[in-house]
């Protein structure tokens, strides 16, 4: 039986603490631009965030399943130079074949990641590692300079009020609701379905002791198949935004957002060990990542620290996040050496 | 037992297995020369070959780095090399502004980027215990992040000194001088590795990390040592790659960063640490570089580069690595 | 009715017999228990039932028909349950999601979590009531998680349960409810095989007991017809030998005493260790195999930063805190598992050997070749290490060579305590005798002292001038002459009482 106060209980929570400094920041952010609450601003921001936010947790569910996928952010790249070659401009009905053909590739990068991770059972840092410079390099191939195609209501995904000929509601549903919310909304109800069959659970449950799940029955290749192919979906949401809002394709656009999404993960709450961690606060931790970064913006601070910054924060990041999880767990293990 | 258990046990076996990986390293770049050959004419002379080892020189003094830090086990990788090196060249270049005058400050300049830049990859790796793949990958961010700062608003300037040039671009005769640094830094790197203590002290702490505590080695303090280690020569380097340029600019040592891992990898270096043999690395590098002037010759430029270091790297990973079996 | 009959079982791991000639039978509705000293083969003989490891020979039937598992779950599936010591839940996970973990129901698409938690409720109810199933299974404390464990073999409604130790990490209000819940699935049929460390907990739940030794079973005793007599019990344990006293080579120990230990604590696994250790002196350590003797080991060799203790080496206050500092004071460690601590498989037996000088102090910076490789010669020589030569990757090597090699590297030391843990284990009857050869030449010629933990008593036996019983963290007896033979080390390992006066 506890001893300890309920309050002091809530406090000691990892969890409620995440949720305090998001308060925190979403305040400080309030306080430093300037019509913060205007919907103008809020929809930017929504914009703004989207892209990292999905990434995020995708890579929270791999992360989960007891992997770490290096090739996020080339997998990104890829899918948003896809989108735009099959694409073809004043052909409605390629947005289509994009979505089709997109999916597909963005099912393959998953399965492949998944047989490195889980089938090889080779090291996930090293083989998503390898796997990225061959996104990258079918990207640069479709893509070698920033361009290509896209169709007019392709738009929808970023804005709908500029596609021609949307119906009112629609216009003004968007105005309230922005397309980037829904995408990540979509992502939400993905995984609250998955996490209420059995592939999330043994997402956990192989996370946290494979050997033990693999003595269970379970198929623990297949679950770590499963959890990169999830990845891959939000992945893909976040290449209709991109390509939605930019109306190109980049091959090199995603680079800067893998260790972001990993590091967003980590402060979200994910152990980099697995098996611990909420997608949802995964979520959070990306939300707080980007608004300790519109602060630095705001803060005056002149663009060319950004990069250095955001370097810094992501190490401090983990190192926190680590140290805080660590501390705070105990261990099923016996006696350990060093 | 059968035949095959009998020699599969056989003493004989299992030492020429450790030199197996350096055969087939070997043979691969004798096979990616026959297929050059067949595609393109004069794939396979003097000069070329020249040409590809003075370039793979580069890959396999950075794979140098890798292989310090695979070796000292803990899933050891170092992503920050290429950046480090960028920081340097474009640091050093202002100082030495194409005189030689100021060379040896320069190199006092990398030694100490190089040592400060290890030193944080080592100690947070080493006693914070955060994955090194993540550690390196956002110090390299924090480094390039540095550059842009510094360079923001302002052009880089600055040339390297002749003597850097020398070493580094020019040849003697038909011979690149930087062979020379890697034809002397070899035979040094195997004696320390093999013959030293310290190198004892690496591989055994790769090898085995609890092995090596319980013979009283502070296998914490090795690791953190071989991330300076690969910092500083990361560092050293860039004054090469300046030399080599001409110049400084941004994304100077990106382009070395996987290569660098995977000639360690196709060199037969152990990911798990505790192996390694350096000229390994340097036939690694050497496949590499052929592997791309084929993709060059193909007419794949920098797409097919990427796509096939990553499928190779694949490739191998699956072969070497995999751990299939193990249940 | 006989729901399993084993007969006959034979394996062999390498060249160690584990089972010559094993047989078993359960009955439905009644619990046999397992019995047996370190290495009789008893938990051999549970693993291959539930399909951990297969036998080499023998059958097994199970329901009449002859079965042959190849791997846990192929035993489960056919209503085979276990529970063993190394703990199998998922950490991150619940409890009730434990106990339903690979059999979950589903409704519809999802998964019922309703009916998941109500059927844990049920279960953990019956052994442990209070215990709330939606807790994290890192946030239970050692009992619970083994009661969670074996909710969850339950929860699989097995015809036959295996528990193998499962009262350890149990208080005794705990294991009376196991005890009533064994009862309760009895009452419905199903067949138990029990083992416990504690002899007295066998008498109170089993019906009928099977007595292993070396490998084969030696007695049955039927509860329902013999009477309850531990003493006999322990006798068929330890069999003749118990009796026998085996003539040793006394050696003459002096008062002089090189190592003394005090208050020493680590954690829940080692608690008030007080020793003292003469010089010359071989102190053995035994008991039962899990009671912290590895762990006593590990301490005084300084792998524990955290440990506590106050220690003197011949009068001198030293710290056991880093393996260093142990092995700059001359204390040497043989550690238990060759493959996992001891040596650097990959690499040659030259590296193997020489590698534990890079512990001491100025060290030179380049390796000496020339005489690191005339003092390893010498000893492959004095131990009879069987290798081509010294570049050899010592996983060429047989068991019982590298753990010469695993002993040999310290062999130029001068050594004041020499830590033995188990070094015999796995090791063939040649190897083994040239070790003991070797370690009593040094105790003898060179006074040095060793403390000896095996999990073999014969070893035990044979060598020690002392032998010190642990127990769950502490030492609980001090055997001395005379009164080390199998039966007294074996009734005070299992803390039975059998008139020695104590």
């Amino acid at each position: 039986m506890n001893n300890d106060s309920a309050l002091k209980r809530l406090v000691s929570n990892p969890d409620f603490s995440r949720l305090l400094i998001l308060i925190l920041m979403f305040a400080l952010t309030a306080v430093l631009q300037r019509n913060f609450f205007a919907m103008k601003s809020i929809v930017r921001n929504i914009n703004s965030f989207t892209p990292l936010i999905l990434l995020t947790m995708g890579q929270a569910v791999v992360i989960l399943s007891g992997g770490l996928d290096l090739s996020v952010g080339t997998a990104l790249s890829l899918m948003t130079c896809v989108l735009t070659s099959v694409m073809k401009e004043g052909a409605p009905i390629t947005g289509f074949y994009a979505l089709g053909v997109t999916f597909a590739v963005a099912m393959a990068i998953g399965m492949i990641n998944g047989i490195g991770i889980g089938y090889l059972r080779i090291p996930p840092v090293i083989v998503t590692f390898a796997t990225s410079f061959i996104w990258l390099g079918i990207a640069l191939f479709l893509r070698p300079t920033p361009g290509g195609q896209t169709v007019e209501w392709f738009q929808a995904f970023y804005k709908i009020r500029n596609v021609e000929g949307s119906p009112p509601f629609l216009d003004a549903l968007g105005e309230i609701v922005p397309p980037a919310l829904i995408l990540v909304l979509i992502g939400c109800l993905l995984w609250w379905v998955v996490s209420r069959t059995k592939t999330g659970r043994y997402i956990y449950a192989v996370g946290s002791n494979s050997q033990s799940a693999y003595e269970t029955g379970i198929n623990t290749d297949w679950v770590q198949m499963r959890a990169c192919m999830i990845n891959s979906v939000f992945i893909f949401l976040a290449a209709l935004f991109f390509v939605g809002q930019n109306r190109s394709g980049d091959a090199r656009m995603g680079d800067p957002l893998t260790l972001k999404a990993i590091a967003a993960a980590v402060v979200g709450g994910i152990a980099l060990t697995g098996g611990r961690g909420s997608v949802y606060f995964a979520l959070i931790g990306a939300l707080i990542f980007s608004f300790v970064s519109k602060i630095i913006f705001f803060a005056n601070i002149p663009n060319a620290y950004q990069t250095l910054f955001g370097g810094v924060i992501v190490i401090v990041a983990i190192a926190g996040s680590q140290i805080y999880t660590l501390s705070s767990r105990r261990t099923v293990e016996e006696s350990k050496l060093t | 037992m059968s035949l095959v258990t009998s020699i599969r046990d056989s003493s004989a076996y299992k030492v020429a297995d450790r030199y197996k990986k350096l055969v087939i390293a070997f043979l691969l770049i004798i096979f990616l020369f026959v297929l050059g050959e067949i595609v393109v004419e004069t794939f396979f002379s003097f000069g070329q070959i020249l040409l590809t080892i003075k370039l793979a020189a580069f890959i396999a003094l950075f794979g140098l780095c890798q292989m310090v830090v695979i070796a000292s086990g803990g899933s050891g990788l170092d992503l920050s090399v290429g950046y480090t090196a960028t920081m340097t060249a474009v640091f050093t270049a202002a100082i030495m502004d194409g005189q030689n005058a100021n060379l040896w400050m320069a190199i006092l300049v990398a030694l100490g980027l190089g040592i400060a830049i290890g030193l944080a990859n080592g100690v947070l790796t080493a006693y914070f215990k955060l994955p090194p793949l993540v550690v390196t990958l956002a110090m390299a961010n924090i480094l390039q992040g540095v550059i842009n700062v510094y360079t923001a608003g302002r052009n880089i300037t600055g040339r390297p000194s002749p003597v850097l040039q020398i070493i580094a671009a020019k040849s003697s005769g038909m011979f690149p001088n930087i062979l020379f640094i890697l034809l002397i830094l070899t035979p040094i790197v195997m004696i320390i590795m093999y013959k030293t203590k310290w190198g004892l002290k690496l591989f055994g702490s790769g090898s085995n990390e609890t092995a090596a505590y319980l013979s009283g080695v502070n296998v914490k303090m090795v690791r953190c040592t071989a991330f300076i280690i690969s910092g500083t020569l990361a560092s050293l380097l860039g004054l090469l790659l300046l030399g080599n340029m001409g110049i400084a600019f941004k994304d100077m040592g990106s382009n070395y960063v996987m290569p660098s891992i995977a000639a360690a990898v196709v060199g037969g270096v152990s990911l798990t640490g505790g192996d390694g043999n350096y000229l390994g690395v340097i036939l690694g590098a050497i496949f590499l570089q052929t592997l791309t002037n084929l993709l060059v010759a193909l007419g794949w430029g920098d797409a097919g580069k990427w796509t096939g270091f990553g499928i190779v790297l694949f490739v191998l990973l699956i072969v070497y690595v995999s751990n299939r079996r193990r249940r | 009715m006989t729901v399993l009959e084993a007969t006959g079982i034979r394996k062999h791991f390498g060249g160690v017999v584990a089972l010559s000639n094993a047989n078993l039978t359960c009955r439905q509705g009644s619990i046999t228990g397992l019995l047996g000293a370190n290495g009789s083969g008893k938990s051999t003989m549970s693993k291959i039932i539930t399909g951990v490891y297969s036998a080499d020979a023998g059958e097994i039937r199970y329901n009449g028909t002859p079965v042959r598992y190849r791997n846990p779950n192929e035993a489960r599936k056919n209503g085979i349950a276990m529970v063993f010591q190394n703990l199998s839940l998922v950490a991150d996970l619940t409890v009730w999601q434990n106990i339903v973990l690979g059999a979950e129901k589903k409704k519809g698409l999802f998964l019922n979590n309703r009916a998941a938690i109500a059927l844990s409720r049920e279960i953990v109810d019956q052994l442990l009531p209070g215990l709330d199933v939606r807790k994290m299974v890192h946030e239970l404390n050692p009992g619970e998680m083994q009661i969670a464990e074996i909710a969850k073999a339950i929860s699989e409604d097995p015809k036959l349960l295996i528990l193998d130790e499962p009262t350890a990490a149990l208080e005794h209000a705990q294991v009376k409810s196991l005890f009533d819940t064994m009862r309760a699935l009895v009452d419905k049929g199903v067949a138990i095989v029990f083992t416990s460390h504690r002899l007295w907990e066998v008498m109170e739940i089993c019906d009928d007991v099977v007595i292993f030794r070396n490998g084969a079973n030696v007695a049955n005793v039927d509860f329902s017809k013999d009477v309850k007599d531990p003493e006999k019990i322990v006798d068929y344990i330890t069999g003749e030998a118990g009796k026998a006293k085996i003539e040793k080579s006394r050696r003459t120990v002096g008062d002089d005493i090189v190592l003394r230990v005090n208050n020493l604590n680590y954690g829940r696994f080692l608690k008030n260790i007080d020793f003292e250790l003469k010089r010359g002196e071989i102190l053995g350590i035994g008991g039962l195999a899990g009671q912290g003797q590895r762990e006593l080991m590990l301490a005084l060799a300084g792998n524990y930063p955290g440990v506590t203790c106050d220690v003197e080496l011949n009068g001198k206050k030293i710290k056991l805190n880093r393996p260093a500092n142990a092995i700059r004071n001359s204390i040497l460690l043989v550690p238990g598992d060759r493959q996992l601590e001891g040596l650097f498989l990959g690499h040659s037996v030259f590296t193997n050997i020489i590698f534990p000088r890079l512990g001491l102090r100025r060290q030179p910076l380049f390796t000496p070749e020339k005489k690191y490789r005339q003092e390893s010669q010498k000893v492959v020589d004095v131990l009879s290490i069987v290798t081509h030569n010294l570049d050899m990757p010592v996983n060429s090597l047989s068991g019982g060579n590298q753990q010469k090699v695993v002993v040999g590297k310290w062999l130029p030391f001068h050594t004041n305590v020499l830590l033995l843990a188990d070094p015999a284990k796995g090791v063939d009857v040649g190897a083994k005798r040239d070790l003991y050869e070797y370690i009593v030449g040094q105790v003898k010629e060179n006074k040095m002292s060793v403390i000896l933990y095996a999990s073999d008593n014969e070893e035990l036996i044979g060598y020690c001038d002392r032998l010190m019983i642990m127990y769950e963290g502490q030492i609980v007896a001090a055997l001395e002459g005379e009164e080390i033979n199998d039966d007294t080390i074996v009734a005070t390992s299992m803390r039975v009482d059998i008139g020695r006066g104590k």
